[in-house]
């Protein structure tokens, strides 16, 4: 090695959002200040889903086969299980295209983040706060739109609360929306940053030790291959929650 | 002594958040054990539930990672 291996400054390196890409055999591609390098994640996962559906997925078989079938698994698993249940069943089919769309765009981006030469996107602070901030739009203004401002004061009041200590019940639950949105946010980012770091931090004990780190290395692809499954369980948990929680302020049940 | 405190702070967190999953899981196998029809409707409901368990230790990882430089 030519200069000092800095563990810190590589891991850094591989999990921050900056404006160089590093591509093997080929010159550092300087991004303009514009678009960054998670930029051109959501860029490149926008363009994997509109392949995947515009052009892959056949509309016309009568019966669904091959990459069209496994697309329907989802779609459907989506729309019965988690849009119809917590939302009723004409909210459900009406909300079932965004969070179909949820659903796809984060499982892309955390599957990006696994090949060896991109970077995850959902490990920005920046991009899951979008997504959830989605979520936040949908429970606020929803009700508002669906229910006015009656209906979303019914939705955060708890029922069965004497009239006197209401204020604070009242308050918890106000501040319980944010919360929740909070909290989306912050489950997927810290999942991924997570198992990235660990990866990262693997790869770096091989070149800190040499030859003696190797098994570090067979640890890091296994890791990796658990990574894959963290990818789809966060995505449909993020979904999932949104739902639930959508439901929860369109339909109140108290 | 070399080192952070917020280190301290990290491995604190995990600590009741492995016992939680530990018993989630737990309860999960003695309901499967027992009706191993079931097995379809209780394993994506542990998954889910260990997802939100484990945000909750993952919030202070992440806090805790902001103070790292003492």
């Amino acid at each position: 090695m030519s200069a000092a291996f800095n563990l810190d400054e590589y891991i850094n390196h591989h999990i921050r959002d900056s404006h160089q890409w590093q591509l093997p055999f080929l010159p550092t591609i300087q991004l303009p200040p514009y678009l960054s390098l998670h930029g051109v994640m959501l860029l490149i996962g926008t363009l994997v889903l509109i392949i995947i559906f515009c052009f892959l997925y056949d509309k016309k078989q009568p019966v669904p086969h091959g990459f069209t079938n496994l697309l329907e698994f989802f779609v459907v698993y989506m729309r019965d299980e988690i849009a119809i249940k917590n939302l009723g069943e004409e909210e459900g089919r009406r909300m079932t295209p965004f969070l179909c769309t949820l659903f796809f765009f984060i499982l892309v981006l955390n599957l990006l983040g696994l090949i060896p030469l991109f970077t995850a996107a959902t490990a920005n602070l920046n991009v899951t706060g979008a997504l959830a901030f989605l979520t936040l739009c949908f429970m606020i203004f929803g009700t508002l739109w669906k229910n006015g401002f009656k209906g979303f004061l019914k939705a955060i009041t708890p029922s069965g609360i004497p009239w006197l200590i209401l204020p604070v019940p009242f308050l918890m639950e106000f501040f319980g929306i944010f919360t929740k949105a909070f909290a989306l946010m912050i489950r997927l980012f810290a999942n991924m940053l997570a198992g990235h770091i660990m990866i990262f931090s693997l790869l770096g004990i091989v070149v800190t030790l040499g030859l003696i780190g190797l098994p570090a290395l067979v640890l890091g692809v296994c890791i990796a291959a658990f990574e894959v499954f963290v990818a789809f369980l966060q995505a449909y948990i993020f979904v999932m929650l949104s739902a639930v929680f959508i439901g929860r302020m369109y339909h109140p049940d108290h | 002594m070399h080192g952070s405190l917020a280190l301290v702070g990290m491995g604190l967190a995990v600590l009741g958040s492995s016992i939680g999953i530990g018993i989630l899981v737990a309860a999960a196998l003695q309901g499967i054990a027992r009706q191993p029809e079931a097995m379809n409707k209780i394993q994506p409901l542990m998954f889910v539930m260990a997802s939100i368990i484990e945000a909750i230790a993952l919030f202070v990882i992440i806090l805790c990672m902001l103070n790292l430089n003492k």
